[in-house]
């Protein structure tokens, strides 16, 4: 078996997998339809505020593991279902940002800043097309260099690191997620520290669970789906209703506004867009490959660095940004779009996800089982199939059929999801709660999963209240177990070393490097007070 | 006069005694073995040692943010408002999971008072109408009870959004599929 015949099985695992239904005699696989009605919630769930990505991931995931169960088949429909939701999601969070000033998703704050002034000025059609062409752009380029980019980097991993320099590793993720997330390394110290905790109560070798304080509701520890969906999608809703609740809803209605002008995107408008375009894709895919960065920082970046090369080559007379101009909303959308597929550069070369909507990928993968995502799925053995390296290349083609739709069908949804943003948030959210905590019984089928999830949701809603983020805290929880693992592995590979992240050159740079993050952004951050 | 919060420096007090009281007493005391441990002479990794790097992590959080996070400009804190709003929300919540627990065998025992039958809830939890006994108020009572948290008065439009969004949930996940089982039916 060859580079190219694994591509091409990973192809076909998609193209023909399970048959749903067919066309003139051409079967259509579940993988694809899945592709499809993943990408199409996604964007109706980006153009709804209030809702996100994740949230939607979340609730469909017990869904599709009941429907596909826990087999490799199930695999590449149920990843293909949450890779249509990511992508969907990234474009539909411009809806409401452009039409209503409302950003549907975080990262889509700086599209308001251009994009709702366009619809002030009746030009909100084109705003939406300069938006979508924009957002699939930088889509397409950050799927190419993740394909390109994630087999080499987990050949380099599988190669130069041995057990010692893969727990480093681990460590210094764990460390660099919680320096740069939130903008407080502090605060991603005890984000992290508290997903650990919680990952490792009742878990261990020991007979004892420990730290499960003697009690029968804490021997099993803490559900994955209880931690995860608790601290980021219950967390969320507390404090999305609380500042309902402080707003007193602040009444009014939406204004009409009548499109007025030409609305389409014509080939000279493409032109100008691409220079701002491209940077951005640029700087999303950088930002995107570092785990926990997050799409928010590279839409701001993306912005900011356009606007720098706008203001030096504008005219005199030409409008500033801010004010309602394309190349605006091009360098954000761009830049916000292109973070979600170099996201999954970490979490499949190295198992480490780098952002929400890979947390769900690995669950979905943990969920089901028979894909680890990590180094040891690019081995490309020769007399024997590697069947996870089939997977992978199949989420690879999933991800460009997904582009695929976002370049075809992507645009024209995208502007028919205005409605969405006409759903109160305040009915929406309680809604999704009871959601969530129906999708963590259904997985569980025990109350104490609700009791759990609701205490780390009021734990994520106190993150919240304090500024601090609970992705550090997701993360940990997820690569907690892992951690530990492979440092009993290196231990004992090591022959009792105790020293064994010190004594090897590569585990001591990645210490080192650990410890300097913390260091160099604590400074920073006193720096800036 | 310059007002500043003091929150970091509270929230770093509570890590840092939180993660002594981890360090020092609840891995000690909760853990049977320690950081390494020596079994059929071999040296292995002992359960204290993972939840002891919790600890150091939320211990060095605490540190930096005592003595270099104290001044920081974003500190925003708890307040009274904070807490009585999410102490609102837990209650509605709590008196929502209590009814969906109880409602189905009250039910069923008012029913049997009436009819004379000796019927079960545990054995009557996997068919209709009984299945939805619990979820379908409960859900009812949880979803218009955090709307009218919000909007500050009980409507009868909340309420029937309410029904429908449970209806709609029971579509989703409980018509399509024979082995999932709605709360609380995987406990009576």
């Amino acid at each position: 078996m060859g580079v190219l015949d694994y591509i091409w099985l990973g192809i076909l695992s998609v193209f023909q997998g399970p048959e749903l239904f067919s066309i003139f005699g051409l079967p259509v696989s579940v993988t694809l339809v899945m592709i499809l009605c993943g990408f199409l919630l996604g964007i109706a769930v980006g153009a709804t505020p209030g809702l996100a990505g994740p949230i939607a991931m979340a609730i469909a995931l017990p869904i599709l593991i009941s429907v596909f169960g826990y087999t490799q088949e199930a695999l590449l429909p149920v990843m293909g279902f949450l890779i249509g939701i990511m992508k969907g999601a990234t474009i539909g969070g411009a809806v409401p940002a452009i039409l209503f000033n409302t950003p549907g998703t975080p990262d889509a704050y700086m599209t308001t800043l251009d994009g709702y002034p366009m619809t002030q000025k009746g030009q909100a059609k084109k705003a939406l097309r300069v938006a979508h062409f924009s957002s699939a752009s930088g889509d397409t380029f950050s799927d190419i260099v993740l394909i390109v980019c994630a087999p080499f980097l987990a050949l380099l991993v599988e190669a130069y690191l041995d057990l010692p320099e893969k727990t480093a590793l681990l460590i210094l993720s764990l460390s660099f997620i919680a320096a740069v997330v939130g903008g407080s390394p502090a605060k991603g110290l005890i984000s992290t520290g508290l997903g650990l905790l919680a990952v490792y109560v009742a878990t261990g070798e020991d007979f004892y669970p420990r730290l499960s304080l003697g009690t029968k509701q804490l021997s099993q520890g803490f559900p994955i789906a209880t931690a995860v969906l608790g601290v980021l999608i219950i967390g969320s809703v507390f404090k999305g209703l609380e500042e309902l609740w402080h707003e007193k809803r602040k009444s009014g209605g939406i204004a009409m506004i009548r499109d007025s002008g030409d609305q389409r995107l014509h080939f000279a408008d493409i032109r100008r867009l691409l220079p701002f375009i491209a940077r951005s894709a640029v700087i999303g895919t950088a930002i995107g490959a570092l785990p926990g960065i997050g799409s928010t920082l590279a839409a701001t970046l993306g912005y900011t660095i356009g606007k720098s090369r706008y203001q030096r080559r504008k005219a005199k007379d030409d409008p500033d940004f801010g004010t309602g101009v394309p190349e605006g909303i091009a360098a954000t959308e761009a830049a916000n779009s292109s973070v979600s597929g170099a996201n999954l550069i970490p979490v499949l070369s190295l198992g480490i996800p780098g952002n929400a909507a890979a947390v769900f990928l690995i669950l979905a993968a943990e969920s089901i089982g028979g894909f680890n995502p990590g180094p040891s799925v690019f081995r490309f053995t020769a007399d024997v199939v590697n069947p996870e390296l089939v997977v992978a290349f199949g989420l690879f083609t999933a991800m460009l059929i997904a582009n695929g739709l976002n370049w075809t069908i992507g645009g024209f949804f995208m502007r028919s999801m205005g409605i969405m943003t006409r759903i109160p948030k305040h009915i929406l959210l309680p809604i999704v709660l009871l959601l969530t905590l129906t999708a963590i019984y259904v997985q569980e089928t025990r109350m104490e999963a609700i009791w759990f999830a609701l205490a780390f949701g009021v734990l994520g809603y106190l993150m919240r209240s304090l500024s601090i983020s609970p992705l550090p805290f997701v993360i940990a929880f997820i690569l907690g177990g892992k951690l530990e693992e492979s440092a009993r592995q290196a231990f004992a590979a090591t022959g009792g070393d105790a020293f064994f992240l010190f004594t090897n050159p590569i585990a001591l740079v990645f210490m080192l490097m650990s410890v300097g993050v913390i260091v160099f952004t604590a400074v920073k951050s006193k720096g800036a007070t | 006069m310059s007002t500043r919060s003091r929150s970091n420096l509270y929230l770093g007090l509570f890590c840092l005694g939180f993660a002594l009281l981890l360090l020092f007493v609840w891995i000690p005391l909760d853990t049977d073995t320690g950081w390494i441990e020596k079994v059929r002479r071999q040296v292995t990794i002992g359960d204290s040692l993972a939840p002891s790097v919790a600890g150091i992590f939320l211990l060095v959080g605490g540190i930096i943010l005592i003595l270099i996070e104290r001044s920081a400009r974003d500190q925003p804190k708890l307040t009274g408002g904070n807490l009585r709003f999410i102490g609102s929300v837990l209650l509605i919540l709590f008196i929502s999971f209590a009814i969906m627990r109880y409602c189905g065998p009250l039910l069923v025992s008012a029913t049997n008072i009436f009819t004379g039958e000796t019927l079960e809830y545990r054995l009557l939890r996997d068919t209709v109408p009984w299945k939805y006994a619990g979820y379908f108020p409960g859900g009812i009572v949880l979803i218009s009870g955090l709307i009218s948290l919000i909007e500050g008065r009980l409507t009868a439009r909340s309420v029937v959004i309410s029904a429908v969004a449970v209806v709609v949930l029971i579509a989703i996940y409980d018509l399509p599929f024979d082995d999932l089982l709605l709360p609380p039916n995987g406990d009576v």
